[in-house]
């Protein structure tokens, strides 16, 4: 009898034992996942010329996963990254996540760097089952054709930019000569792609002109003269800040009067203070509704805290891909809170995919991501360069978009 | 296609050109006098440009600038020859060209911590209103630094013509052991084509930055420095400024007739059946050997 309570009381202590550990074991069986930590690994470009998207990427989610650790982290556990550059390059970005993925067991990916390297990753991380949120770069495989996996944040798709760059030239601008001067890399050459079909689809119009630069170049004398041969009425740019910078200034200095239309990741203070008066006018598309360096109290407030973190940062920065992956840090820890106590990527891609309009604040546009699609965003706010700022424009398109009918 | 539209791009590809052959200028001066290939001249043009930052932020005049980064220029040329190259002169060349090299990491990357990769704009001497010639625009800086371009080859020229340093740089270029036989200190001359090669280097930078901004990406303009040296022989001043204008009319008007995908290429091309058939360059001449 005796031994017969004392088996007992072994088993029911086996059983108490048991149960203590096995949600652990469970989450034990998931890539950094441990009873205090969740790992992410992040990369982007922090070397090259597109290091802006990059350098901004890493420090505002780093600040948001600060913040969401020191308010006790997700379920009990604090969120750890793990960081690798991409330098810009699809082959330094496959090597990036491969790292992540193959050496240090991150439980998930998180992109924060532009299209040209991630579209390179993609392959490997659908391949990986790893689930992968991509903040900044808009390269359309990530989101299209659907892959469970794959989640896009601040950007939206493409072919929404496309939809509204090309609703906005068509129906803001008096002519309807467009030229469309964009760089040969993924992103801009996506931009520009994108911009002429839905033109043509739209609006029955055929750009006069499509020029084309290498990243990096510094003198664009050949593709504006071309535009100005083609009596263009506009130009549309598509590439990064600092060849926008050169370019608007170099068509004034041609006697250029077209008014310039900038792509989403050129709708940024570096832009104004590149092309100094000649920004005057140009228009485009933010992926916020409020930009760094604006005058809301809102971004002031948000500017105050990035500061007060990185107190020894460049000048022209927080820039608008800080806030972009600032906001899609807290969107992934939302979504890793939904995954429930013991989170899998199976739990993390249902959390996500439970997000309905959820935004940290005023700062950001709302996520919103269902079973059938997983891009976050399709917001984007029309801005105008005024009085050396970027101002919000009163625009809004009226044309219904054909992004999610390609979903069903 | 009317005349002004070619016009307009020569213009473009003379200015280009001319920010290609100060840095090719840069290249061949150490080289010419001490045989030292120096790939951390980018990073030189790029601390020249930042220098010009700082000083245009402090209030300071154009001339004054241009002068400060001058100094600056050739104050970092006599301590990467002084500290870094003569230590390891004896090592093999390919040991002095990686360490040029490591030089310019260490510049980029000290800026690139200081000053993010963001990319800062500097006012151009003359303004931003172009100068309109029958037509033809053109922006004040470019033709500041045409300007520019042409007075240092001129007064290198000079130097290496008339001035005893320069006439002894010639020689220790010749051969090094007969000039200290006859009583140069060649030690003196390397530091010399140093302090000049980075002089030149740095105001390339302080020229070129209210063209193409300012940020750690200034120094590729190396690349395109190394390619007119090269077509000009890699030993001449005068072979250095032709590369350096050939290869920026051949961007320019690459981008017209092959597009930008064949523009970066261009150059190289040429180079490489330049260099097939004449492998001295348009400026160099032959290696003649007595036996």
């Amino acid at each position: 009898m005796e031994i017969r309570r004392h088996v007992g009381a072994w088993l029911a202590a086996c059983g108490l034992a048991a149960g203590a550990v096995l949600p652990w074991t469970a989450a034990a069986q998931t890539n950094g996942v441990t009873p205090t930590t969740i790992t992410i690994g992040v990369f982007g470009p922090i070397s090259g010329p597109a290091s802006y998207i990059g350098l901004a990427g890493r420090d505002g989610a780093a600040l948001a996963f600060k913040e969401i650790n020191a308010a006790g982290g997700v379920n009990g556990r604090k969120i750890q990254i793990v960081f690798e550059d991409d330098a810009h390059s699809p082959a330094r970005a496959v090597a990036a996540v491969r790292k992540l993925v193959e050496q240090d067991k991150v439980f998930m990916l998180m992109s924060v760097g532009g299209s040209n390297a991630t579209a390179g990753t993609i392959d490997y991380v659908k391949d990986s089952g790893v689930p992968m949120f991509v903040s900044i770069a808009s390269a359309p495989g990530v989101t299209y054709p659907f892959q469970r996996t794959m989640f896009r944040g601040g950007t939206t798709e493409t072919a929404r930019y496309g939809e509204l760059y090309a609703e906005y030239l068509a129906t803001q601008y008096k002519g309807k000569r467009i030229a469309i001067l964009s760089g040969r890399e993924e992103y801009p050459r996506n931009e520009g792609d994108a911009t002429a079909q839905k033109l043509k689809e739209w609006f029955n119009l055929e750009p006069v002109g499509r020029f084309e630069f290498n990243i990096g170049d510094k003198d664009f004398t050949p593709q504006l003269t071309g535009a100005q041969r083609a009596n263009a009425d506009v130009i549309a740019f598509f590439g990064n800040p600092a060849e926008a910078g050169i370019a608007i200034r170099q068509a004034r200095d041609l006697g250029l009067a077209q008014p310039f239309f900038v792509g989403a990741n050129m709708v940024d203070p570096a832009v104004v203070a590149a092309a100094k008066g000649a920004a005057e006018g140009v228009a485009g598309f933010a992926l916020v509704p409020m930009l760094p360096g604006s005058r809301l109290p809102e971004i002031q407030k948000w500017e105050a805290t990035w500061k007060k973190e990185y107190p020894n940062a460049p000048p022209a920065r927080p820039n608008v891909f800080d806030v972009m992956a600032y906001a899609d840090a807290y969107v992934v820890a939302e979504g890793l809170k939904r995954a429930g106590p013991n989170p899998t990527a199976d739990g993390l891609i249902k959390g996500l995919e439970s997000i309905q309009n959820y935004r940290v604040g005023p700062i950001a546009t709302p996520r919103t991501f269902s079973t059938k699609h997983h891009i976050g965003n399709l917001t984007l706010v029309p801005m105008v360069v005024k009085d050396g700022n970027w101002d919000p424009l009163p625009w809004q398109g009226t044309h219904p978009s054909d992004v999610l009918k390609r979903y069903p | 296609m009317p005349l002004t539209f070619y016009l307009q791009l020569a213009i473009a590809g003379v200015s280009v050109g001319a920010i290609y052959a100060l840095v090719a200028l840069a290249i061949v001066i150490p080289f010419k006098a001490s045989g030292v290939l120096n790939f951390g001249q980018g990073e030189v043009a790029t601390l020249g440009a930042y220098t010009a930052l700082i000083l245009t932020q402090s209030g300071l005049a154009y001339p004054v600038i241009a002068l400060l980064v001058i100094v600056t220029g050739a104050v970092v040329g006599v301590i990467v020859e002084r500290l870094l190259i003569r230590p390891i002169a004896s090592a093999p060349p390919f040991t002095i060209v990686i360490a040029t090299f490591a030089i310019g990491l260490a510049i980029k990357s000290a800026i690139q911590i200081h000053w993010g990769d963001t990319t800062f704009a500097l006012a151009g001497p003359f303004g931003d209103d172009p100068v309109i010639v029958g037509g033809v625009r053109m922006n004040p800086t470019s033709l500041w630094i045409v300007f520019c371009t042409v007075a240092i080859t001129l007064l290198l020229a000079a130097f290496f013509r008339f001035a005893r340093t320069g006439k002894a740089m010639r020689a220790v270029a010749i051969n090094p052991e007969a000039a200290t036989l006859m009583g140069v200190r060649v030690n003196g001359i390397y530091r010399w084509a140093w302090a000049i090669s980075a002089t030149i280097g740095a105001s390339a930078g302080l020229l070129v930055a209210p063209v193409v901004g300012i940020n750690p990406e200034v120094g590729q303009l190396i690349l395109r420095g190394l390619v007119a040296a090269v077509l000009g022989g890699f030993t001449s001043i005068q072979g250095a400024v032709v590369g350096g204008i050939v290869v920026g009319l051949l961007e320019t008007f690459a981008s017209i007739t092959v597009g930008s995908t064949f523009k970066n290429l261009t150059p190289f091309i040429v180079l490489m059946l330049l260099l097939i058939f004449r492998p001295y360059g348009l400026f160099g001449a032959r290696d003649v050997h007595r036996v």
